[in-house]
């Protein structure tokens, strides 16, 4: 409680966020290298999950989807 | 000719929680609750520490920010899950009703012996499930972090504010299928509900004595649940059962809705 920047207790801190992250974009990105279609290009898509944090996978399972109900 | 209506329901809803895990909602929707949950207690952990090496401040500034009380932490994240979060939920569920309807699957659906309320009433559920559960993943993780980082917050306090605002962040969803069974576009639906929510809790701000009832004031008193006990407790009552009468309005509006017409001419 003492020593906030201590390398491991920060690295404690952050690693289940930076895990969270992790997960959202490769979940992104297998349905994206699945699907058949996307609405808009694939290689734009992949972009958008890989480069925009949080926010690409987000968007791709709003809006890149086009099979969905 | 209608056969036993729970059955049916039932049926129904194991459809809908197939979809639920299928698109993955299930999945990514909790973790960015979780995300949001965690992210609260963790920034203003390290709020003096970013500061100090992200401002351009003269040697020697002193910048002595009292650390806030863990649980003004988790009001400040039940505020956080009432813009992004309801953000993200009805982006998520907005198309479940005018999706099956533009596609014809709800037509087909209906055509069978399946009550248009049994129909509704499936997709409300399985859109509550998906709030309710993101909603105590985030919320059990950021108490976790809160209590960890910044201080201890008593479990009751924790679940009576969940309550409170699984309750508000269930009226907007139920707004969310409402709309989306009288719109034909699902963003209208979405951002119809979402400004609704917005409205309404906006109102039981500004004139709290004659609006403390409805369910807008519900995120007012979650907040006041999870840091200091609400102070009118018999409006918080009134403000529950208001909100539970006017879900099962808009069930029967929306079930009423979709009889009247289950396709898009």
């Amino acid at each position: 409680m003492n020593e906030p920047l201590e390398l491991s207790r920060v690295l404690a801190i952050i690693a289940p966020m930076l895990a969270i992250q992790l997960v959202l974009a490769v979940i992104a990105l297998a349905l994206c290298a699945k699907a058949e279609q996307t609405r808009g290009p694939k290689w734009m898509w992949i972009l958008i999950i890989l480069f925009l944090n949080v926010v690409g996978p987000i968007a791709f399972f709003i809006a890149g989807r086009r099979n969905e109900a | 000719m209608r056969t036993a209506s729970l059955p049916v329901y039932l049926v129904m809803v194991q459809k809908e929680l197939l979809e639920l895990v299928r698109s993955f909602k299930l999945l990514w929707v909790p973790l960015v609750f979780v995300l949001l949950g965690i992210m609260q207690p963790v920034s203003i952990y390290y709020m003096p520490l970013l500061l100090e090496s992200a401002g351009n401040l003269p040697d020697g500034t002193v910048i002595d920010i009292p650390m806030p009380l863990g649980s003004e932490v988790l009001a400040q994240t039940l505020r956080q899950f009432g813009t992004l979060g309801m953000l993200i939920l009805a982006l998520a569920s907005m198309g479940v009703v005018s999706g099956e309807r533009n596609s014809g699957a709800a037509s087909l659906i209906l055509v069978k012996p399946v009550s248009t309320l049994s129909y509704i009433g499936s997709k409300w559920t399985s859109m509550l499930l998906l709030t309710w559960g993101s909603l105590s993943a985030g919320y059990l993780a950021s108490w976790y972090y809160t209590g960890l980082l910044i201080g201890e917050v008593a479990p009751g306090e924790v679940l009576g504010s969940l309550l409170a605002y699984g309750l508000w962040l269930s009226f907007a969803t139920t707004m969310t299928l409402l709309f989306g069974t009288m719109l034909r576009s699902p963003a209208a639906a979405a951002f119809s509900s979402l400004g609704l929510s917005a409205a309404l809790s906006l109102l039981s701000g500004l004139f709290p004595k004659q609006l403390g009832w409805n369910p807008g004031a519900l995120s007012g008193y979650a907040y006041q649940l999870a840091a200091d006990g609400v102070r009118n407790p018999d409006k918080l009552w009134w403000a529950v059962s208001a909100t539970a009468l006017l879900i099962a309005l808009a069930l029967a509006a929306s079930a009423a809705l979709l009889g009247r017409s289950p396709a898009v001419d």
